[in-house]
């Protein structure tokens, strides 16, 4: 199956769900559907194509909004889907009824840009330490590092 | 002159400075063996050969902080190391190596000396035991019902194999059993099997690869041995060299045909077979990985108790013939 | 009566630390979870602080056994960015250092799983053998962690013809002791037993929970990216992905070795088939506004970085997903309805780079307010003020 092949396919059988479908180099198709399609995109690429590996989800911080691209994988290209939420009102719905393996990546997307992710099984912090204070998102462009002061543990003050 | 002697034998030889000595050597000589089996140099710092360095290990850690636990129970914890060192160095008296008479027997050398050593040999799994539950942690309470669970895979078979050859000897008393198979060495050649089955069952009862399952790094941290520290873990550590001395001196009275020949070369047959027996354990130990406590259960039931008995039952008919 | 064991984050089983908590009942573990975050350094956010070329050190530096992985992953997409294409040597010398890589990191596992068995001797003995590719990548880059080998465009370092004898005089001797470990590995009775039958997972369970590598492979799914997405000259270049059908640690053993083999042939053949000619293009400073994902095939698995960038000196964005991550789920699967004689095997045969698996962001906030907040400037100035009066130790007078 080539790239033009499976562009096709995407069409036709998601017809105007996509919004944009792009293939920048060979073996890499990028598409977008709206968050309301998203479930629907990624079960019908399970279900019909046959795509079930799901590299990671990347988050971005387009100023606006948060764009979400998950990078799905088979044997002949790496198909990249994103869809794209507003930053005022981040609610995304999990896909790990249908896919899983994607618990982890979604619990990481929590922590990084405090997207909410809908009916995730298990929305504990994955990488952030307890006691991390709310409101901080890593990952999110206005947010400034900075450098912790020094503790003496155990110290007296 | 009897007192004299009988204080030479408690503290010296083969009392407690030889039993020091000779263990810390034995584990050395262990700890070499193992690492020129993999291809490792070993101790080669203090001492000649680095043949110091169990000494100096043991006085290094007398020297370092001792730890109780709060919520242990203190004085069992206490008390553990100090109980299980005097409990194997007693078995080290009955070893027939020095100061007895086969014609007549005397405190250390009588009729059902060899079920008493075993017996002795036996408490230090309770030991272990006692330590592990004493300590209240988690690791070390793991480590405490695998050291229960696999002794009652391994004690069967030891027991019946240690038993067989005096049977063919028709005595119950280690120096008699010695001086049968001294007599006549092809009969030994029949408790071959028996051999290689105690030597599994004794690298079990020492907690050495392939049966380190009570104190498995990897799995459960210090396993019995977790919360001890200081003193106590090396008074532990010094025990299991003793436990190695004794068992390996057992296997060598009771299969190879003991150390005859008085003070001088009874010491040196003894050290001989003693090493001898220590290398097969090194060998097992090398070329082994560590197996569940399960697999012990099963190969212990599976394959070692029948074999035993089977060595058992040729032993009785053999018995019958001559 | 079942109870909670913590293994790790400090554990002698774990080499990082990572939080494994199981609830066991007797020796047979129920339930286990795993607590991330111990290892957490802030590359993807300090990323977009650094350069593109500053970038590629930043990124060697997320783990310390596939090092040449991210940083060959981030510069392949680097070079899709900026629309340059590097030399074909340079590629040669980029895949074979990547796959001297893969041998010296299956090497290094395959005595980690010996020891995690028990089997020390093993693990003595696989690591001794592992010196020998530690050399040859220490005569290729002039290090034995981290190469620095890439750079965006093509390679730092070029091959001679020792250089290229003495590569191929050491894999002979490589390929004589990784063929007598994997006799011994499938062979010894008490190993074997100790792998076999253990991590079970299904091939259907480790494609839905998207697991990667070895790991998916010894569930007898053929996939690796070298074959899928050939990328750099894994399209020239004739080896065979290896897969296994046992779905247990015994298999991941199996492929690992093979895979050992694959690779001492695929260094041959780039040896033997080097092209002369430069190593590396001129790159431009900046990229154009532009994304890429970049996919390589690590010693662990899929590694995938997804790059944005926004026209500047400087990537826009930089998402490094790390095989081992991916393989976490599938991990708390096979360790549930085990024993705990199993943890450090099944764990270590997914060959977890804790390091690379959490990248982002690192805080260490105050924890309490009992502990005591102090500066570096205060500290100093604390010390001074407590030694200003003391006498300055070769000024010191002895009393009498």
């Amino acid at each position: 199956m080539n790239d033009q092949a499976l562009i096709d396919k995407i069409n036709e059988g998601l017809k105007d769900k996509v919004v944009v479908i792009t293939n920048p180099a060979p073996r890499r198709i990028f598409f977008k559907v709206t968050t309301d399609n998203l479930l629907a995109a990624v079960s019908w690429l399970k279900h019909e194509l046959g795509i079930t590996h799901l590299s990671t989800i990347s988050g971005l911080d387009l100023g606006q909004s948060f764009e979400l691209l998950y990078h799905f994988a088979n044997n002949c290209c790496a198909l990249t889907l994103r869809t794209e939420i507003p930053r005022e009102q981040p609610v995304l719905p999990s896909i790990c009824e249908i896919i899983p393996g994607a618990i982890l990546y979604e619990r990481e997307l929590q922590d990084m840009f405090g997207i909410t992710v809908q009916n995730i099984p298990d929305s504990r912090p994955l990488l952030l330490p307890d006691g991390w204070p709310a409101g901080n998102y890593p990952l999110r462009k206005d947010w400034k590092y900075e450098r912790p002061p020094e503790v003496i543990p155990g110290g007296k003050s | 002159m009897a007192t004299l002697k009988t204080l030479v034998y408690l503290i010296l030889y083969p009392g407690l400075l030889f039993i020091f000595f000779y263990s810390t050597f034995a584990e050395w000589y262990d700890r070499k063996l193992y690492a020129r089996f993999q291809n490792r140099m070993g101790p080669t710092h203090t001492g000649r050969a680095g043949v110091l360095q169990p000494i100096a290990d043991f006085i290094k850690l007398m020297s370092k902080e001792d730890i109780v636990p709060e919520r242990a129970d203190r004085g069992l914890f206490r008390a553990l190391p100090a109980f299980g060192l005097a409990i194997v160095s007693v078995g080290m008296l009955l070893l027939p190596l020095w100061n007895y008479n086969l014609a007549s027997s005397s405190p250390i050398s009588f009729s059902g000396d060899i079920v008493v050593l075993l017996y002795l040999l036996s408490l230090p799994t309770f030991i272990f035991f006692l330590a592990g539950w004493s300590s209240t942690n988690l690791f070390s309470t793991v480590g405490a019902t695998r050291v229960l669970t696999m002794l009652f895979g391994y004690e069967v078979p030891l027991f019946l194999t240690v038993l067989t050859p005096a049977i063919l000897a028709n005595s119950w008393r280690l120096a008699e059993i010695a001086a049968f198979y001294r007599q006549q060495p092809l009969l030994a050649l029949l408790n071959l099997p028996a051999f290689i089955i105690a030597l599994i069952c004794v690298q079990a009862k020492l907690e050495r690869t392939p049966f380190d399952i009570p104190h498995a790094e990897t799995e459960i941290v210090g396993g019995t041995f977790t919360e001890y520290s200081g003193k106590k873990l090396a008074l532990f550590r010094l025990m299991m060299d003793v436990e190695l001395v004794v068992a390996s001196g057992l296997l060598a009275t009771v299969f190879l045909g003991g150390f005859p020949g008085g003070l001088l070369p009874g010491l040196i047959n003894f050290i001989i077979k003693t090493l001898l027996v220590i290398s097969l354990l090194s060998l097992l130990r090398a070329t082994t990985s560590r197996i569940r406590v399960d697999q012990v259960i099963a190969l212990s039931w599976r394959y070692l108790a029948p074999l035993a008995v089977l060595q058992l039952v040729v032993i009785i008919l053999v018995k019958g013939l001559i | 009566m079942s109870f909670e064991i913590p293994i790790g984050p400090q554990h002698p089983a774990l080499k990082e630390p990572v939080g494994i908590r199981v609830t066991v009942d007797g020796e047979i573990i129920r339930e286990a979870d795993l607590r991330l975050g111990y290892n957490h350094r802030g590359v993807e956010k300090l990323a977009e602080q650094k350069t593109w070329t500053q970038n590629i050190y930043l990124m060697e530096r997320i783990c310390g056994i596939c090092s040449h992985s991210h940083a060959t992953c981030y510069v392949q997409g680097v070079e899709k960015l900026m629309e340059i294409e590097p030399p074909k040597r340079g590629l040669y010398i980029r895949i074979l250092v990547s796959e001297l890589e893969r041998v010296h990191s299956h090497l290094l596992w395959l005595g980690v799983a010996g020891h995690e068995a028990g089997f020390d001797s093993f693990f003595m003995y696989v690591w001794r053998d592992r010196e020998i590719v530690m050399d040859i990548l220490e005569t290729i880059s002039g290090n034995r962690v981290h190469y620095g080998i890439n750079a965006i465009g093509g390679v730092r370092r070029d091959l001679d013809e020792m250089q290229i004898k003495h590569i191929l005089d050491s894999l002979e001797v490589l390929r004589q002791r990784s063929a007598y470990y994997e006799k011994l590995g499938t062979t010894e009775p008490s190993f074997v037993a100790r792998l076999a039958g253990v991590g079970y997972l299904s091939k259907e369970e480790a494609i839905s929970l998207c697991a990667v590598g070895p790991t998916l492979r010894a569930s007898g799914v053929p996939m690796d990216v070298r074959k899928d997405d050939p990328y750099a000259v894994y399209g020239e270049v004739p080896f065979e992905v290896c897969t296994a059908e046992t779905c247990d640690v015994l298999g991941r053993t199996v492929v690992r070795i093979k895979e050992l083999m694959q690779s001492y042939n695929i260094i041959e053949f780039l040896l033997k088939n080097l092209p002369a000619g430069p190593i590396a293009v001129r790159a431009p400073r900046r990229a154009k506004p532009n994304e890429v994902v970049s996919r390589y095939e690590a010693p662990r698995g899929e590694n995938i970085h997804y790059i944005k960038s926004n026209g500047s000196d400087k990537p826009e964005r930089v998402k490094v997903r790390a095989p081992t991550l991916a393989n976490y789920a599938a991990t708390i699967k096979m360790l549930k309805n085990g024993f705990i004689a199993d943890v450090p095997l099944i764990f270590a045969a997914i060959d977890p780079c804790i390091c690379c698996a959490e990248r982002s962001v690192a805080i260490v906030d105050a924890r309490t307010e009992q502990e005591k907040i102090v500066t570096m400037s205060s500290l100093r100035e604390l010390s001074l003020k407590m030694t200003k009066h003391q006498a300055r130790k070769r000024e010191a007078e002895w009393p009498l």
